[in-house]
C-alpha cells in the first residue's frame, strides 16, 4: 500500500453510523477478553479477498466474523440466519 | 438483548449489509454469554471518553509548562495520566515535536493505527487508501491538499507506525497566543494538526 | 540486541507469507537505526493466536526519502521513519545519512 499511486484525499468526514460504532465496540470488547487480538484482527482484514471493495468498518466486521468462525465461537450459518432476521425486521425484502 | 440504541426498523435508509451482520454477531455473542452487557457498555464508554480534545489538552499544557513538555516528549503515557486520561494500551505512545527546522507527519500504511487510547477514532481520510499510499511517498503534496505548506528549509519527517508504537505530533505554538489560557490554547489544536497534515492557526 | 543507534542497516527483501509488519516499500532499502524502542511479542505469531514469545527487539529506523523513491519531489534532507523488527534487519555498509 505505502508508495502505491493514489488519488486526491477526500478530506470529508462521514457521520459514524451506529453499526460502525458497534463494530468498534465488539472488537474492543472481544479484545479486552483476549478473544480477538489486534494482530489477529489485522491478519484477518489483510486476508479478505474483498479488501479493496469494502469500507473500513465493513472490513472490520468481516474480519471479526472470520475470526469468530475460525475460533468456533460462532458459525457462519447462525450469523447468516440472524442477520437475515434482522434485515427482515428492518423492513427489508 | 442489549439496551443501547439500534437503528430503527423501516427508516428506509440504505445501509451496508454488514450492519445486520454486526448486529447479529452482537446478539449471538450476548446470548451465548461470550460477552456480557456490562462488557459491551464498558467498551462503548471507553471510546466515548476519547477524542482529539485529549490531544489538544496535552499540547496546550505542554505549551504553557516546559516541564510538562519534557514529560510529554519522554513519557507521553505518564503525561496523559497526569491530566486524568487513561492511556493504557499494549502499544507505546510517542509524541514527536515540530520545530522551526522539522515538521512531522504520521501515517500507518499497513492498516491505519492511530493513538486511539488518547484521541479516539481516526478521521476517515487517515484510513483512506489514498492517504496511506501517498503520505509516505509525497508527504508535501498531501499536506498541500489540506492547505498546509511548511516554510522554506523545513525538513518533513514521516513516521509510519508499522508496529507497536502510536504517534502524535506536538505542533508549534502559533505566534500571537501569548495571553491565552489553557482552554483558549487547546481550542487552537485541531485533530489534523495532531496528525501533522496541518498546523494550529489563530 | 544486535544493533545500536547510528548503525547502518538494510531491510530484508524476504517475501515470507503470512502477516508481517514490514511494508513492501521498505524491503531491500538501507537506513540508520535511530533507537531501540523495546521488545515486543512477535506480531507475525500473535496474528495466528500464538504467544509471540520470545519477544523481539523493535527499532525506529530512519531512511532518506530520496533513497526510498526515485521520484521524491521534496528536499534531500526529508526523512521517513518506520518501526522495524530486528529479524527484518541486517547490517549494511556505507551509504549516505
Amino acid at each position: 500500500m505505502g508508495g502505491s499511486p493514489g488519488g486526491p484525499i477526500d478530506t470529508g468526514q462521514h457521520e459514524v453510523e451506529d453499526w460502525e460504532r458497534l463494530a468498534d465496540t465488539i472488537s474492543s470488547a472481544l479484545g479486552a477478553k483476549g478473544l480477538q487480538t489486534t494482530d489477529e484482527h489485522r491478519r484477518a482484514i489483510e486476508s479478505l479477498e474483498e479488501y479493496r471493495d469494502l469500507s473500513y468498518y465493513e472490513r472490520w466486521v468481516a474480519a471479526t466474523e472470520k475470526l469468530l468462525v475460525e475460533k468456533e465461537i460462532l458459525t457462519r450459518g447462525e450469523i447468516d440466519e440472524r442477520a437475515a432476521e434482522i434485515g427482515r425486521r428492518w423492513g427489508g425484502p | 438483548m442489549s439496551n443501547h440504541s439500534h437503528e430503527e426498523a423501516g427508516t428506509g435508509r440504505t445501509t451496508s449489509p454488514y450492519a445486520a451482520r454486526i448486529r447479529a454477531i452482537e446478539a449471538l455473542l450476548l446470548e451465548k454469554g461470550v460477552l456480557t452487557e456490562p462488557e459491551v457498555q464498558d467498551s462503548i464508554a471507553y471510546m466515548e471518553a476519547r477524542s482529539p480534545a485529549n490531544g489538544a489538552k496535552l499540547v496546550a499544557r505542554a505549551w504553557m509548562e516546559e516541564d510538562f513538555e519534557e514529560l510529554l516528549l519522554s513519557d507521553a503515557k505518564s503525561a496523559a495520566r497526569q491530566l486524568g486520561m487513561d492511556p493504557e494500551h499494549p502499544a507505546e505512545f510517542v509524541v514527536v515535536k515540530n520545530t522551526p527546522e522539522v515538521h512531522n507527519l504520521i501515517v500507518c500504511t499497513l492498516c491505519s493505527c492511530y493513538p486511539r487510547a488518547i484521541l479516539g477514532r481516526p478521521p476517515d481520510w487517515y484510513k483512506s487508501f489514498n492517504y496511506r499510499s501517498r503520505a509516505v511517498r509525497e508527504p508535501r503534496a498531501v499536506m498541500r491538499e489540506f492547505g498546509f505548506e511548511p516554510p522554506e528549509g523545513v525538513e518533513v519527517i514521516v513516521h509510519d507506525s508499522t508496529a507497536d508504537v502510536r504517534y502524535m505530533v506536538f505542533p508549534m505554538r502559533p505566534p500571537g497566543t501569548e495571553g491565552m489560557n489553557g482552554e483558549e490554547l487547546a481550542e487552537l489544536v485541531t485533530r489534523d494538526s495532531l496528525v501533522g497534515v496541518d498546523v494550529p492557526r489563530l | 540486541m544486535t544493533f545500536e543507534s547510528g548503525d547502518r542497516v538494510r531491510v530484508l527483501s524476504s517475501e515470507k507469507p503470512g502477516h508481517v509488519r514490514t511494508p513492501g516499500y521498505l524491503k531491500g532499502k538501507a537506513g540508520k537505526i535511530e533507537t531501540l524502542i523495546g521488545e515486543f511479542p512477535n506480531p507475525e505469531e500473535l496474528a495466528y493466536g500464538f504467544s509471540g514469545i520470545p519477544k523481539r527487539p523493535l527499532y525506529k529506523v530512519g531512511f532518506l526519502q530520496a533513497d526510498l523513491w526515485d521520484d521524491y519531489e521534496g528536499p534531500a534532507e526529508d526523512h521517513l521513519y518506520a518501526d522495524v523488527y530486528e529479524h527484518w534487519l541486517e547490517p549494511a555498509e556505507g551509504g549516505s545519512a
